[in-house]
Order: C-alpha cells, then structure tokens, then sequence
C-alpha cells in the first residue's frame, strides 16, 4: 500500500465546506486525491485546490509546523495539517474539518478574533521593572532563568489546545490553554516584572481556576508547551501566594 | 452580510473521545473514594458497637453484592492513585538548574513512598 509514487492509487478525502450566505450548515464532500506516502494533509488540499476546486478556503503558510496557521480536525482529532501525514491514515478516508470550539467563516477557516482579544488581555509582552537596564545594555539572563520559561515560549498559536478543550467549548469566557501558557511565560520570564498587571486576569475563574486539568491540550501540542501543566502549577503558585497573604499579612507581596 | 458559522456546543462532549471518557473517570474516583470512606466509617462504628453487630456487619461484608462493590472501589482507587501521581510532576515540576527532574523519577518516588507509607501503617497494624 505504501509503495512507489504512481498516481494511480488514490485516497480518499471528507473534507467539512460551508459557503456563508450560501450553506445553512457545513457539509462533508467526497473527494478522491493521489496517494503519495511523502504528502501530508496539506499537500492533499493544495492538490484539490491547484486541480480540482479552486474555491476550497484553508489557512496555511510555511509548511513546516511554525507558523501554526493550517490547524484542522483531522479525523476528529485536533492536528496540524502540514504534519499530519497520509500514510499514517491509510487506508482511509480522511476526515477532514475546521477546528473545534470555533465559530466558522468559511470551509476549513475559523473566526480567531475571540483567541486573539483574550491574547491581548494577558499582556504577553516584557513589562520592565522600575529600573529596566540602561538603552545602551541588554538584560542579563542566567540558562538556568532561562530555562523557567522556554518551554512556554515554543507557542505557535496553533489553536489546537482550544479545539481539544471541553472547558472552551463550554465556557466562552474561559481564557484557554495557549493563553494561560503564555502568561505563565511571561510570568516566569527573570526579565518581566508585570505579574502583577497579569494575575487579577489569569488566577481569576475565567482563568486558570476555570481549567478542570482534563489534559488533552497538552496531548494535542505539536510544540511540547504543556499548558496543562503551565496552568496546574499555576494553581499552585497563586494558592502559595493566597496563604502567604493570609499567613503573612505584613509581607511585602 | 453573510455571517460565520457559531461554534458547536456538546452535550455528549465527554462520551466522545476515549481522553475525555478518561477524564470523567478520574474525576468520578473521588466521589467514589468519598463513598468507600461511607463504607469505612460504618465499619469502624460496627467495631465500636462490638460482639454481633460486628458479626453481622462482616457477614454484609461477604455477600456477593459487597464483594463486587469492593472490586469496584479498588479499580477506582488505583485509577486514582495513578492518574493523582502522573498529575505530580505537572504542577510541581523540579529543575535542577537547567535540567528537569525527570517526571518519571517524580512518579516513582511517590510510589516509594506510598510503599513506605503501606509497610509503616501494616506493621503498626500488626504489632
Ligand atoms: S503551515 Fe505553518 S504550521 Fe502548518
């Protein structure tokens, strides 16, 4: 099944279209592309696109899982398309489907506003202290300081961990997985001093407090982020705080 | 003006993926570790009360019905045991400069400990 690159063996395609103003809903099409064990999901629809129906919408840019544009459902898990490789779906047919928990603008294109506003909420940008180093110097980082956050810095944006978050789906004003990652970035980051600025929004109930620790956005990341993990510890590190202020009411914190 | 599609909501969201089925699971071995406490307390009150309802309360204890019911509870409390201790090392993750400590080794030491802690109670119990 796997070998040689003939055209002559195909596999088959479901792929979700909706035309606003034209569709009352999505609906799975049919579609049959040439096998090629190299292709990935997004070689498929740039196929379909080049030779078969121009007018098939999907988001993509660099083909190399950086970019973090050409998230779908692939067969109902959430996947980046450019990573997600044919023959790892033979015999098929693949399935494929706007990601989840968002509202849909057209075929495989989803409405990122909501995403993008809660981004902006958190303040993922360094917010410097009273005394940020001179202009003409850089900040002096540690590998070890540095090594607190990296992690968190590897999110592409991807959206995966919110289509794989029943929390979102659930609860509209839940700030999600990626988000809460970032702030815990920020929030790690020797060089930031805006915690502060930040943990009225993020250790709130549309918060990190929303989170059930169901876990799957961790499993869907295809960066290692682990916000699962950012927001458990997280919960922990806003509960120290919450005893040091009650224990310690003195305390400078 | 054409308008986007609004998000779709479940009702049967956790039946639907075997991770979130898990989910539920793990979070159902609460309530029925709670129960089992139910199930210990009213031991503990036969023990006190001594001599026949003990007796009788043993005799429950041996019927099928609570047998099954006890295989049950183990099942969950190793569902819960398991998934408390994988969830350790994400939200209290050690590094030692700029390594992690691995999650395994975290894992395991609960379990170590978890052991010390069962041969400590036992022997107590025994002696
Ligand atoms: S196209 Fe950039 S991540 Fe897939």
């Amino acid at each position: 099944m796997t070998s040689g690159a003939t055209t002559t063996q195909t596999i088959g395609f479901e792929i979700a279209r909706y035309l606003p103003g034209e569709d009352r809903a999505p609906t799975l099409r049919h579609y049959d592309v040439p096998y090629r064990p190299e292709w990935v999901v997004l070689d498929a629809l740039n196929y379909l696109k080049d030779e078969v129906d121009g007018t098939l919408s999907f988001r993509w840019s660099c083909r190399m899982g950086v970019c973090g544009s050409c998230g779908a459902m692939v067969n109902g898990v959430p996947r980046l398309m450019c990573a997600a490789f044919l023959r790892d779906y033979l015999p098929g047919p693949i399935r494929v489907e706007p990601l989840a928990n968002f509202p849909i603008e057209r075929d495989l294109v989803i409405v990122l506003d909501d995403f993008m506003q809660k981004l902006r909420a958190v303040k993922p940008w360094i917010i410097p202290g009273d005394r940020p180093p001179p202009a003409d110097a850089e900040y002096r980082q540690t590998p070890a300081q540095l090594a607190d956050f990296k992690q968190y810095s590897m999110c592409i944006n991807c959206l995966l961990c919110y289509s794989a978050c029943p929390v979102y789906q659930h609860e509209e004003e839940f700030l999600g997985p990626a988000v809460l990652a970032l702030a815990q970035r920020y929030d790690h980051d020797s060089r930031d001093r805006g915690n502060s600025q930040r943990h009225e929004l993020t250790w709130s109930d549309e918060g990190i407090w929303d989170c059930t620790f169901v876990g799957e956005c961790s499993a869907v990341c295809p960066k290692h982020v682990d916000p699962a993990g950012a927001i458990q510890q997280a919960k922990v590190e806003s509960t120290m705080d919450w005893y040091r202020s009650v224990l310690w009411p003195f305390g400078r914190r | 003006m054409a308008s986007p599609y609004p998000r779709r909501r479940s009702r049967r969201w956790f039946i639907e993926r075997w991770a979130y089925q898990r989910f539920v699971l793990r979070e159902l071995s609460g309530v029925v570790l709670a129960a089992y406490m139910v199930l210990l307390l009213l031991l503990v009150s036969s023990v006190h009360a001594g001599g026949q309802a003990f007796a009788d309360h043993v005799t429950t204890l041996r019927s099928p019905l609570m047998i099954a019911v006890h295989v049950i509870l183990v099942l969950f409390a190793l569902l819960h045991t398991v998934t408390w201790f994988q969830a350790v090392p994400k939200g209290l993750p050690l590094r030692r400069g700029e390594e992690k400590v691995p999650p395994a080794l975290m894992i395991g030491a609960n379990y170590v400990a978890m052991a010390g802690a069962t041969v400590i109670i036992v022997a107590a119990l025994v002696a």
